[in-house]
């Protein structure tokens, strides 16, 4: 099976990068988040550095590549153990992959991406006909967002929750509540200056409390970034959010089709409100075609409005493969536009891969399919 | 055909716990001297041993005593799914305290966990780094953060002392610690946040179910969850 991938690989222009096992836990703590420093293994270095066994390729792809400045655009492949603490199953297991940087025709590449992985299980001798692929966009949910006329601040609440549906409807349900719940809490007083916008007095009496309480004053957040917020956030929670607006956010999370009926289906949610999606439309219907011209056929995918990823790096298309029925992905993979710049380069470098769970893989071809 | 039990080995802790045992019909004689054994007069088989409050939460984990009594905020971020490793026998009314998310006062925007949410969403645009907390309540913060309220974009600074000075030593922007009064973080100019009471904690009764007991041990278990209503 490996050597099956590796060949597809080669095949498809992805350069093979060696990654070591043992490596910095820092930018995995501050990409992922804290919340990834119980599923890893951390070990301290003699000088004190955080250390881990390898959680997964995508980072250390992504920082190597920085640190030789190769150039743009390229794909690299990677397969090996990664190492991760969970509840059930084994800590170690087998992971392979495609990481393509740096190619500006998003639409191209995020089709080759899906389809890559889709060959990837074919290839491991994965029978199609008994998987389910589930396709979300963040682009489009922050298009219809900002085609409602969202205050920037909601747009950006809604943002950080998609993917979570709990979460994402629990801050819509407070985002319907009245002003009086959102600005409780708050001196009447304080609300007054933001409401007149009076930028320059909550500046200054901001500036007071943190000398009285000794905050240094040019490390983390300042008092006219403060001062900027409250107003924003008086601004926000004063502006009601309309019902039609409420619902018609609810019919699109709500939308789930095949790939192939998702243009007309977003039509008819959007365009009743006369909502133009704007570039993120055609960024949607564009990958299709790519799609289509890579052979990948759009009935057999499920298009999810509300499928993403609560994490602040993916920015667009995401993907996961399963066994029909199953809960656990055999595949998984997505456009994370902003990952390369948290971990060091100097300009943004547009960037959409995948990962293969191969132990996974290799049961269910076992139990159903021929292993190749 | 012995069980132990721990309690914490000085302070007001120790006289409270003693205070509830002897409510119980158990008599425990700590010596005046820095021993950590016991005399143990009203229940047959138990021993008592003095340790201090974060080891006792270990010790419950590990099945390295049988029961112990400890704060419940020791004993739900010592033992992974404290739920199922650890039984609550009883809450013992007495140390009190809240472990609460603190941010400071300066920040008048911050009322509540959703506001606090957009501070760290676009933390790193405006600063180039993480939200940072100060804590040394790592599981229970991520699972607060992460978990209930789908915050993921911060990171924890191990405190191991006077957390609640770690913003004005500019090494964190905001805390979590317990406090019991309040008075401490009004001292430091912080304020706790409307929805940002992690845990109401107080002393607990708590039985290590990774404990191995043999029949005789279980019953005697059994007896001493009893004394307390349990």
């Amino acid at each position: 099976m490996g050597e099956a991938l590796d060949a597809l690989f080669a095949a498809r222009g992805a350069k093979a990068s060696q990654v070591p096992i043992i490596l910095p836990a820092e930018p995995y703590l501050d990409t992922a988040g804290e919340a990834l420093r119980r599923r890893i293994f951390l070990t301290r270095g003699e000088g004190g550095q955080n250390l881990c066994l390898r959680p997964d390729f995508t980072v250390p792809v992504c920082m190597r590549h920085i640190a030789e400045g190769a150039d743009l655009p390229r794909r690299y492949s990677y397969r090996g153990l990664v190492f991760r603490q969970r509840a059930g199953g084994p800590a170690e297991f087998f992971q392979a992959g495609i990481e393509d940087l740096g190619e500006e025709n998003r639409a191209t590449s995020d089709a080759r991406s899906l389809a890559d992985a889709l060959a990837s299980l074919a290839a491991c001798g994965v029978d199609p006909a008994g998987l389910d692929v589930i396709l979300g966009d963040q682009g489009l949910f922050e298009a219809v967002l900002r085609a409602l006329g969202l205050p920037e601040g909601w747009q950006r609440r809604l943002i950080r929750t998609f993917g979570h549906d709990g979460q994402l409807r629990a801050a819509l349900a407070r985002l319907a509540e009245g002003p009086e719940d959102a600005l409780s809490g708050i001196e009447p007083q304080l609300v007054d200056l933001a409401r007149d916008r009076e930028e320059g007095a909550l500046t200054r009496l901001v500036r007071d409390l943190m000398e009285e309480a000794g905050l240094p004053p040019h490390s983390g957040r300042s008092p006219g970034e403060i001062a900027n917020r409250l107003i924003e956030k008086v601004q926000v929670a004063e502006a009601r959010l309309g019902e039609g607006a409420l619902e018609l956010l609810q019919n699109f999370l709500a939308l789930e089709c095949p790939l192939d009926e998702a243009g007309d289906r977003l039509a008819a949610v959007t365009g009743t409100a006369g909502l133009d999606l704007g570039r993120a439309m055609t960024a949607f219907m564009t990958r299709n075609l790519a799609l289509e011209a890579a052979n990948v056929d759009l009935a057999g995918i499920t298009y999810r409005a509300a499928f993403g990823r609560p994490i602040d790096y993916y920015t667009g298309l995401v993907f996961e493969v399963r066994e029909t029925g199953a809960e656990e992905p055999l595949a998984g993979g997505g456009r994370y536009d902003r990952l390369m710049t948290i971990l060091g380069a100097p300009a943004p470098i547009p960037a959409v891969g995948f990962s293969l769970w191969l132990d996974r893989i290799e049961a269910m071809a076992r139990s159903t399919g021929k292993p190749a | 055909m012995t069980i132990t039990l721990a309690i914490p080995s000085k302070g007001r802790l120790m006289e409270k716990s003693l205070a509830v045992l002897k409510e119980a019909g158990i008599a425990v004689s700590a010596g005046a001297t820095r021993s950590y054994r016991t005399k143990v007069e009203g229940f047959d088989g138990l021993e008592v041993l003095l340790l201090s409050a974060s080891e006792i939460a270990r010790e419950l984990r590990d099945g390295a005593i049988d029961f112990g009594i400890t704060g419940e905020d020791l004993i739900r971020e010592t033992i992974p799914d404290a739920d199922v490793a650890a039984g609550i026998v009883a809450r013992l009314g007495f140390g009190h305290a809240d472990v609460v998310v603190a941010v400071p006062k300066a920040w008048v925007d911050v009322a509540s966990m959703d506001d606090l949410g957009d501070v760290a969403g676009s933390f790193r645009a405006r600063h180039g780094r993480r939200l940072r907390i100060a804590t040394k309540y790592w599981r229970l913060t991520q699972g607060f953060f992460s978990r209930t309220h789908g915050i993921q974009s911060y990171r924890i600074v191990e405190s191991l002392g006077a957390t609640e000075g770690a913003p004005a030593a500019g090494s964190a922007d905001i805390i979590v610690d317990i406090t019991s009064t309040g008075s401490t973080l009004t001292a430091n100019r912080l304020k706790v946040l409307s929805d940002g009471v992690i845990l109401k904690s107080e002393a607990c009764l708590a039985v290590s179910e990774a404990r191995q007991r043999e029949a005789d041990d279980a019953r005697l278990a059994a007896a001493l969850s009893a004394r307390f209503g349990a």
